[in-house]
């Protein structure tokens, strides 16, 4: 074994910590203090609810149900919500009516238990008082009468033209209500036509399936059963339809011992690029090179020219040694060439690791061409009549398109959306559209399960209406969403029994099977290589990982939570390789203009390492200008620079620096421990020593109960922060605002950190979750000076708060730096129905930490003792663990040897971390298994 | 030169200290005794309910049993309100002409929720699990007081940290139902000594706070 590399944090490029101008202006945040008012006020504040008026002054509201129903005060809601258009099973837990938390329904396909970032916030935006509630027409608020008289008349005008100029467009649909609906209106208008947009389309993905197979088939990896993985810019584990099923399945074949060898080539580092096992930066152009040269060797592709790329021989001796377990994967930024090069190789190797499913929307197409021809069917005057439903075109169109200008010139046009977003700035009508969590509905998951979306609470706006109700109001023949979802699959299940096949559906939240595999014989003229594009800067265009693209810009939770591999929050920055950012002569947050085709944007620059030199990856999602104030103005609008193609990558950028600086607000400065004593690998099959218990004088406490402890598994972790989420969630964890955050004043309970091994051109990734350690010989409890922390009789540390004084010594002699301060009173703003009435709300001035959920030990504890039985493993899930989507967190009672944390303790990967300063800490870690790369 | 002070200032200072201190010692001692009383406590003070409902009538005069409104004192948490349709269920057919149920015929008819308002709620930092300490024994009257005779609905104790602690050191007091004492999986069977000093898991913070 050559020498260990060690760990390291991420760049760290100026002494001083970035930190934005404004915080000069202000040392003591006064400004900053109402900077993160607005903010959490746009999160969390609450316009007053049907029914919840003041509370009156003694007394405090006890919400009976109108009609005796034995779980009333807490259920569970098995759903939906969509990303992209494809369905991950949720279970929505809500109290006294109101969505309080969002969870991983164990049965759906997509999720199985799992979360991630966006569908916890499901519950922010949900009762974000920034959603629209009112219908618009010119912006200002009009009755619903008006909106059905102007539909009346778009109805009477179209259908004189037998539909001719009607045009919908929607985001991608692959419910079956929602294609319904829109096929109703297409016949009864047959000159009607539907256009579908999604800025995060992989259009090159469909193109690539015709070519291979001629049909448009979606291609779904078995990341349990695959040996080899070859991606080429695909990120299984991030970004990739059914991430969290691919995550889970990715770790439970390593955890079994027979871990699938993940290569990844990509340009930008991806959360699957930073836990490859192979790890290959490429430059946008060098994709097809590389794709062609991998699959010449494998013998699906004819052999290349003499030039081939160092890593191809490799990479294919890798999938020739897994053979049909072997599955090559091209993603988004591959173009049609690679995905059909894919295609091929996984036919030569006889993949079995992968299906080719049926495609679960509706109508699968290029995304970017249907937009296209909307744009200059409404420029050449076609267009008489819009409707955009769920579609934010305006923002997240490339710029270059003009759909702006365009949209701007109809006649009628009517935006049905959650926000009153850029589009509904644009057009003539706003309709409030629901919130997932609230209105009925139907979709599909990735691999084709259909799922029923039921609502978990009640509508908080009486005007919204579905995509469903406003086409059928357009047809004149008004339909309810309940009814219309009930229709279609009470059509779907002719012959069996509707009343219990929907009561199963609703209650399990999966309506069916997924389709069976295709099984598709590959074309003979699959191969139709694309020109070479010309060498030299280029602009790679990503979905950020918070904002996904912009339409999660506005939730709160996700702008502050730090991005897994900048650990940047609250904006973003043109992201390139640190090797480009020294030849450009640039300092990280210097200010560059970038230019393509004429097209300019200002942007702050930051390196990353592993990112591919001679490119600059640019985040989709930021630079919002409407929505909202969470979202609005933070960091630039990558899309303003965006060919009209909606490309991935463009070549020809040109970029000059300003002379300015506008540094990200970064977390990577903050709560650093030593990276060479917090994180420990092992080879495969290896151990650490495990060190003895330390000597002491005193007794130990004895814990005759239960003792409380859990284990993080470092080899799991793929770093995508759904439990940091999840905890903020659930222990309403307030948002502080950049300003704050750059004082490293943020307050998650759980923080993520981010270690990269190895060369800066080309590292590795760890990633750490650090939760509170409740330590058994706890430095923050003897420093307290008025016993505000203490241990309790089953091991937690816990926090008085309100006997805290606000000395904070305790987080000054924390090693782990997990302990935050309340420098503002938070509560006013948390106190809203989204909050989890089980977590108490801090007042400022006082320490708060991870509890263990302490809430979720007491109620099952409080269950067990009732039912007079003994806790079972397992019983008590914290929010973190729960939302894991690899089942790194294992939480139990290490009194039990037979628990799954006492088991997940005597592995030989198990380590403390710091755990040479004696604090004996019951959140322990297994080391990362990593090969030892020759 | 004159002299500032006259011969009786020194005798009127330490009066107005001696005084002043007085007055703050009171101060202290009447706020003391203040918070300590029932009235800091909103003991005996009515909430306003959404109907004019007698606990001395139902529980009291017609000895309803308690669980038959509060259905899940044994079973879970919150102890749980009657809903609506419970209500309504006797009051279809017994006293059914008042105008008083109107706004839970509203609430059935909506279909939203009867706003009754709590005498007993405990602060946002206090988990109290209503079906832990009816299986353990503790009567609904050690905290709620003898509803029975209530006409209308009042706090009957203090309800503070100290209240609560008064029965988690020596529980064995309010136990109604002895047989349920020690319950083998109750926290009462953790007690354990530790350098020969009693820990009770009932008396750490993390048992009632969170």
């Amino acid at each position: 074994m050559s020498a260990p590399t060690l760990p390291r944090h991420g760049p760290d490029p100026s002494p001083e910590p970035a930190q934005p101008a404004a915080l000069l202006a202000a040392p003591h945040g006064t400004v900053e203090r109402r900077d993160a008012l607005k903010l959490m006020g746009a999160s969390f504040a609450l316009a007053a609810l049907g029914g919840c008026d003041e509370a009156p002054e003694h007394g405090h509201p006890l919400h009976a149900p109108a009609r005796a129903s034995d779980n009333a005060a807490s259920a569970e809601y098995a759903t939906i919500l969509e990303l992209d258009g494809l369905a991950r099973g949720v279970l929505v837990r809500t109290r006294g009516g109101h969505a309080v938390k969002v969870e991983g329904n164990p049965r759906h396909p997509a999720s199985l238990g799992a979360t991630d970032i966006f569908a916890e916030a499901a519950v922010l935006s949900l009762h974000d008082p920034h959603r629209s509630r009112s219908i618009r027409r010119g912006g200002r608020p009009v009755p619903p009468a008006a909106l059905e008289a102007a539909l009346a008349s778009l109805r009477s005008e179209v259908t004189a033209r037998a539909g001719q100029g009607l045009r919908i467009l929607t985001g991608p649909v692959s419910s079956p209500t929602l294609a319904w609906a829109i096929s109703e209106v297409l016949a009864e208008f047959p000159g009607a036509r539907w256009h579908q947009h999604d800025p995060l389309a992989d259009d090159a993905a469909l193109e690539g399936a015709m070519r291979a197979f001629g049909q448009p088939v979606a291609t779904v990896p078995d990341m349990a059963r695959a040996r080899a993985v070859l991606c080429l810019g695909a990120d299984p584990l991030g970004g990739m339809a059914g991430h969290l099923r691919h995550a889970r399945d990715w770790a439970s074949a390593r955890a079994a011992g027979r871990p699938p060898r993940l290569i990844v080539a990509e340009s930008a580092p991806s959360l699957s690029g930073a836990r490859a096992d192979h790890r290959i930066p490429l430059h946008p152009a060098g994709m097809e090179p590389f794709a062609r040269a991998v699959a010449a060797a494998l013998g699906a592709a004819p052999p290349t020219g003499d030039e081939t790329h160092p890593d191809a021989p490799g990479a294919a001796s890798a999938l020739l040694a897994a053979g049909p377990d072997a599955v090559v994967l091209a993603g988004r930024g591959a173009s049609a060439a690679v995905h059909a090069l894919a295609h091929a190789m996984n036919a030569r190797l006889g993949s079995t690791a992968c299906r080719q499913l049926p495609h679960p929307l509706t109508r699968p197409e290029p995304m970017a061409a249907s937009l296209a021809d909307l744009a200059a069917g409404m420029r050449a005057g076609e267009v008489s009549h819009l409707l955009i439903l769920g579609a934010n075109p305006a923002y997240d169109a490339p710029a270059a398109l003009g759909f702006e200008a365009a949209l701007r010139r109809l006649p009628f046009s009517l935006h049905l959306g959650f926000r009153q977003d850029e589009t509904a700035r644009l057009c003539t009508w706003h309709v409030p559209l629901p919130h997932p969590l609230e209105a009925w509905g139907d979709s599909r998951a990735f691999d084709g399960t259909p799922a029923i979306r039921q609502p978990a609470t009640a509508s908080l706006s009486d005007q919204a209406r579905c995509e469903v109700e406003l086409l059928a109001a357009v047809r004149g023949t008004p339909v309810t969403a309940r009814a219309a979802v009930e229709a279609t699959w009470r059509a779907a299940w002719t012959g069996q029994d509707f009343d219990a096949r929907w009561a199963g559906a609703l209650e399990g939240g999966v309506a069916g099977e997924a389709p069976a595999p295709l099984s598709l014989p590959l074309r003979e003229d699959w191969d139709r290589p694309s020109p070479s594009p010309p060498a030299g800067l280029a602009a790679v265009f990503a979905p950020d990982p918070g904002t996904r693209g912009g339409a999660e810009a506005h939730e709160a939770w996700l702008q502050e939570m730090p991005r897994p591999l900048t650990k940047i929050t609250w904006g973003n920055a043109a992201l390139m390789a640190p090797s480009t950012l020294a030849a450009l002569g640039l300092q990280p947050g210097d200010e560059v203009e970038l230019e393509l085709d004429g097209r300019r944007l200002l942007a702050p620059c930051w390196p990353l390492p592993g990112h591919a030199p001679d490119c600059v990856t640019l985040p989709l999602g930021g630079g919002r200008r409407a929505g909202g104030p969470v979202g609005e103005r933070r960091g630039f609008d990558a899309y303003a620079l965006r060919p009209a193609d909606g490309a991935w990558h463009a070549p020809g950028l040109a970029l000059r620096p300003t002379g300015r600086r506008a540094p990200p607000v970064t977390t990577d400065s903050h709560h650093r421990v030593d990276a060479a004593e917090a994180l420990r690998s092992v080879p495969p099959g290896g151990a650490l020593p495990q060190p003895g218990r330390d000597a002491s004088l005193h007794r130990d406490w004895p814990y005759p109960g239960h003792a409380w402890g859990m284990a993080i598994d470092l080899d799991a972790c793929i770093g995508c922060n759904a439990c940091a989420v999840a905890c903020q969630a659930e222990n309403n964890v307030p948002v502080v605002g950049p300003l704050a955050v750059s004082q490293g004043r943020e307050m998650h309970w759980l923080r993520v950190d981010r270690y990269h091994h190895g060369a800066e051109e080309n590292p590795a990734a760890s990633f750490q979750p650090v939760p509170c350690m409740h330590c058994e010989q706890a430095p923050c409890e003897p420093v307290c000076p008025v016993n505000a922390t203490l241990h309790d009789h089953e091991g937690l540390n816990v926090m008085v708060h309100a006997r805290c004084i606000g000395t904070r010594t305790c987080s000054n002699n924390c090693p782990y730096k997990v302990r935050r301060f309340n420098w503002s009173d938070h509560r006013r703003l948390l106190d809203t129905p989204a909050r989890n009435p089980e977590v108490s709300l801090r007042p400022r001035g006082v320490m708060e930490k991870c509890t263990y959920c302490t809430h979720r030990i007491s109620s099952a504890r409080s269950n067990a003792a009732n039912e007079g039985r003994a806790l079972r493993d397992g019983e008590v899930e914290t929010a973190c663990q729960r939302a894991c989507p690899t089942r790194a967190i294992t939480f139990g009672d290490i009194n039990d040897p037979d628990s799954a944390v006492s088991r997940a303790k005597d592995s030989g990967r198990h380590y403390a971390m710091l755990g040479q300063l004696g604090t004996r800490p019951r959140t322990t870690y297994l080391a990362r298994v990593a090969e030892d790369e020759a | 030169m004159a002299q500032i002070f006259s011969a009786r200032a020194d005798t009127r200072l330490r009066l107005a200290v001696i005084i002043g201190l007085a007055i703050a010692v009171l101060a202290g001692a009447a706020g003391f005794a203040h918070v300590r009383s029932g009235a800091a406590w909103a003991i005996g003070r009515p909430a306003p309910q959404p109907i004019p409902f007698s606990h001395a009538v139902h529980a009291g005069g017609l000895e309803l049993d308690c669980r038959f409104c509060h259905s899940g004192v044994e079973r879970r948490a919150d102890a749980g309100m009657p809903s609506a349709g419970t209500c309504l269920g006797c009051h279809d057919r017994v006293w059914n002409v008042t105008a008083q149920f109107v706004p839970l015929r509203a609430a059935l008819a909506r279909g939203t929720a009867v706003e009754w308002a709590s005498v007993s709620r405990l602060p946002d930092h206090v988990r109290f699990d209503h079906a832990a300490h009816t299986v353990a024994g503790v009567g609904c009257e050690s905290c709620h007081g003898k509803v029975e005779e209530m006409p209308r609905t009042v706090r009957a104790e203090t309800l503070s940290m100290g209240f609560c602690l008064d029965c988690h050191r020596d529980p064995g007091s309010r136990q109604v139902t002895a047989a349920s004492a020690m319950r083998p999986h109750g926290l009462q069977a953790r007690r354990h000594l530790h350098y020969g000093v009693e820990v009770s898991p009932l008396t750490r913070c993390s048992t009632c706070h969170r």
